[in-house]
């Protein structure tokens, strides 16, 4: 390929060289020259709207906005002198003087582009009256508000929204001093067809869009005791790169890395899960072990003791009636390092029979869905979606897991011109797909199975059977596939409209299949199944374009270490004791284990108070939360690893996950061969084999 | 050689930029030594005749016409005027009743509040009344110097006073403006 050809040009006197196409803010950021700005943002596209970049060129009269203008061979440019400062000042002046920006009563104070450039530019007072216009304000959204009397008008939002989220939701409405930044047409926020994504929060250079979620806010002084620090959100298993900013033990706020690393497709967004709901309260901290009497009351004990306790019933279990009545069940939303560390404790320690995760009996589907293929199902990797030209998503509620996978079709949608197809109970994706089948949990087996039919009949390259059965590996007839049909109550118009559905997906080139979590459930085995052949059809010898949604953070480095139990646990009533490993696991998920008959003995660890099995064990342990513990997770699609840092301190006294898991090693009779967080690090890496490290 | 004489006063504010004065703590021994503190809330010198002073500091922004009548004595008696704080510089938090028609403001502060029972309008000959809207000082008489901040921090307080009395007009550096 040929180098662009370079430029050499003078700013401030320096000689400086550039590429040809570069524009002067980006050579003069480059040569490390400070130009103030403040409606340019690096990761969206260049605006030119708000002048505060202006720079004097030799030979140009009038000051020229160097965020937009490409730099020529033998430029002279000048970056400050009293002319330009009086320019920008006057800028700064009219944006303050238009609206109501209030520093004291705003939150963003301290943390404010505009409120900075006034400091840099020195403006101890305004020259021009202030408009004192009340502007609206829309509290609608429990996520966000925005406060239209602190706007600017920079657009950075309405860019951010269209071109990194591809929502075009926020839009310029009416002209002039009128001019608000609008959701939809003339909506609330709440009303309007947002996500809550958070990106134009991020973006917003004033307290103009502000995160209702958040219960610290910034004050005087604060910034300069913000520690931000480069981490990722492990809450589903994309694993996005984020920023945490923490003062004083508090999060005061997540954000994606925009540029930090250009080979993420999502190109550093978050949902809402990510920057708002982290801000949730999980319930009251579990701060001391707590262990119950022979009373059945709760009470404060060591950490030694509730130790011994834990490992003195499970040892005299193993030891008497064998490690099969003893179980361990691992949430699916910890790290690698912890997983392998429990494992361990419960497989060599205490021989334990039942190892398992939550989300298990996904794995199991999964597995059976592999041992009916004949070969493991090679899952296709999220990073997929932006070159797919056909996309299938089925029984997955995307807007409740992995609410940024909407964000990807979505633009793969605008900019590529994919296409999307849904087969579901719900549909959040009614803006840009092509196709909605629209079905109940109940009927997904049997619409996946048409569909895998219809497009083996259709594709003519597989061997059918005749009559009214398929066999394994084999599309049915014609009957079958009729008689499916009726089953289901599928009228002639969807008939048709599944049809050109599957000659499309049979035409497409990369074509992806996304199986959400209704498919990995236990009733739709077989789905996942015909869901791998149909991918099959498009890739014979792998299966490299099914993705399978995984339900928590680490599903699938638990399920990669072993963890999920390969075959359904036995009936309850043989497990007598066990251990359970808690993060933010619902109601539900803790009943399947625990609902009809509680075990003997039950020990808990757990971040928060385990309310729910405050009748059900005996020992609860704390744990830090995710954001209070150094580990690493796999991504849903098993090939890439990334560091989840430590970025807050857990309550005085709760120990380390890893650390609590060791102790009761020890104590299991046989010393653990892990010892350090290091080596645990290293073992989950060998395991694991991760293909990217992020 | 006579101390230099300096005249305070406080509008619609809160208080807080003459409470960051005090809070100057020892160097406000050093200060009032150079200095004579002539009518001040400090002093509690309520007769607004204002001496001949050097410097006029004034706290809180202009909202009624007893504020402006004072500012503009002041101004005639005072050889530097200073705005001291973001109400005197910009309006400041008080800002947030000009979006709304004063008589309603009134009537929600004297009347509909939670706590007032039986209520009276502040409308009076006596009283002084309010001005549609809250000015900055500077909009009301030409201001020297500006001193922003909520409340501006006694550093900011220092330097601006001593710049002063070594006879120069102080601009805050930028590190030095804060408005929060």
């Amino acid at each position: 390929m040929e180098s662009k050809s370079k430029i050499s040009l003078k700013i401030d006197g320096g000689e400086v060289t550039a590429d040809e196409g570069m524009t002067i803010l980006e050579v003069a950021q480059q040569a490390g020259i400070h130009i103030p700005t403040l409606c340019h943002h690096p990761a969206l596209s260049k605006w030119g709207g708000c002048r505060m970049c202006v720079v004097e060129v030799e030979g140009v009269p009038r000051l020229v906005a160097s965020c937009v203008m490409p730099v020529r061979e033998g430029m002279m440019v000048v970056t400050t002198n009293e002319r330009i400062i009086k320019s920008r000042r006057a800028v700064l002046e009219f944006i303050f003087a238009e609206r109501n920006h209030n520093c004291m009563f705003c939150e963003k104070s301290g943390d404010c582009e505009l409120q900075q450039l006034a400091y840099d530019l020195q403006m101890d007072h305004m020259a021009v009256p202030q408009a004192f216009t009340p502007y609206p304000l829309d509290i609608t959204n429990d996520y966000m508000g925005i406060d239209h009397n602190r706007c600017i008008l920079c657009g950075r939002c309405v860019r951010a929204c269209a071109e990194l989220a591809g929502n075009h939701v926020l839009a310029f409405q009416n002209r002039g001093p009128r001019s608000l930044i609008g959701f939809d047409l003339n909506e609330t926020l709440n009303g309007s067809t947002c996500y809550a994504c958070g990106i134009c929060l991020q973006v917003c250079p004033t307290g103009a869009i502000f995160n209702r979620q958040r219960t610290h806010y910034a004050v005087k002084g604060h910034t300069k005791a913000w520690q931000a620090t480069d981490s990722h959100c492990p809450q589903c298993g994309l694993l996005c790169a984020t920023t945490m900013v923490v003062a004083d033990n508090t999060l005061l706020k997540v954000e994606g890395r925009l540029t930090a690393d250009g080979k993420r497709p999502d190109r550093g967004q978050l949902c809402f899960r990510g920057r708002f709901e982290i801000f949730n309260d999980f319930g009251e901290r579990l701060r001391h072990p707590l262990v119950r009497n022979a009373k059945g009351r709760w009470t404060e004990e060591s950490w030694e003791n509730a130790l011994d306790r834990v490992a003195k019933k499970m040892n005299s279990l193993r030891d008497t009636a064998g490690g099969q009545v003893l179980f361990g069940i691992a949430s699916g939303g910890v790290s690698n390092e912890v997983l392998i560390a429990f494992r361990d404790l419960l497989a060599k320690g205490w021989s334990a029979g039942t190892i398992d995760t939550f989300d298990g009996s996904h794995y199991r589907a999964v597995l059976a869905a592999s041992r009916e293929l004949g070969h493991p199902l090679e899952e296709a990797s999220w990073r997929q979606l932006p070159d797919s030209d056909f996309v299938i998503a089925c029984g997955a509620d995307l807007s409740k897991r992995q609410p940024l996978l909407l964000s990807l079709l979505r633009r793969n949608v605008l900019e590529n011109g994919s296409r999307v197809a849904v087969i579901g109970p719900a549909d959040v994706m009614a803006s840009f797909r092509s196709f909605y089948f629209e079905t109940d949990h109940e009927d997904l087996p049997a619409w996946v199975d048409i569909l895998w039919n219809m497009a083996a009949q259709a594709s003519g390259g597989t061997p059918k059977a005749k009559g009214k059965t398929q066999k394994t590996g084999q599309a049915g007839g014609k009957r079958y596939l009729t008689d499916l049909q009726k089953k289901v109550g599928m009228p002639a118009k969807t008939r048709t409209a599944l049809t050109d559905m599957v000659s499309q997906y049979l035409a497409s080139k990369q074509p992806l299949v996304i199986a959400g979590e209704a498919l990995s459930d236990a009733k739709c085995a077989s789905a996942l199944n015909h869901l791998a052949r149909l991918t099959g059809l498009k890739d014979p010898d792998a299966c490299g374009r099914l993705m399978i949604l995984k339900r928590d953070g680490n599903s699938a480095g638990a399920w990669k270490l072993g963890i999920a139990a390969q075959k359904r646990p036995g009936p309850k009533r043989r497990l007598k004791a066990g251990l359970m490993l808690l993060g933010e696991e619902s109601a539900a998920d803790i009943a399947v284990w625990t609902g009809r008959s509680a075990p003997e003995f039950l020990a808990v660890i757990s971040p928060h108070m385990p309310t729910k099995l405050l009748d059900k064990a005996q020992v609860f342990i704390p744990r830090p939360s995710w954001l209070e513990e150094e580990g690493t997770y796999t991504a849903s699609d098993g090939n890439e690893t990334a560091h989840v840092k430590k970025v807050l301190t857990a309550p005085e006294g709760v120990r380390d996950t890893w650390q609590t898991l060791l102790a009761l090693a020890d104590r299991t009779g046989g010393a653990p061969a892990l010892k350090t967080l290091e080596q645990l690090t290293k073992k989950a890496a060998a395991e694991l084999n991760p293909g990217i490290e992020t | 050689m006579t101390k230099p004489k300096i005249a305070t006063v406080w509008f619609e504010a809160c208080s807080g930029c003459h409470m960051s004065f005090l809070d100057l703590d020892e160097a406000l021994v050093d200060v009032l030594s150079k200095v004579q503190l002539t009518v001040s809330p400090v002093t509690d010198f309520k007769d607004y005749d204002f001496p001949e002073v050097d410097v006029g500091i004034v706290e809180g922004g202009v909202g009624n016409t007893e504020h402006k009548e004072i500012a503009e004595k002041l101004r005639k008696h005072c050889r530097i005027l200073v705005a001291l704080g973001d109400c005197a510089v910009f309006g400041g938090i008080n800002t947030l009743r000009n979006g709304l028609p004063k008589e309603e403001v009134l009537r929600y502060g004297f009347i509909e509040t939670e706590s007032t029972v039986n209520g009276v309008m502040p409308i009076h000959e006596e009283l002084p009344a309010l001005l549609d809207k809250i000015l900055p000082l500077h909009e009301v008489v030409p201001v020297d110097v500006f001193l922003p901040g909520c409340p501006p921090s006694p550093e900011v307080i220092a330097y601006g006073l001593t710049e002063i009395l070594e006879g120069r007009i102080p601009v805050l550096p930028a590190d030095m403006i804060h408005f929060d």
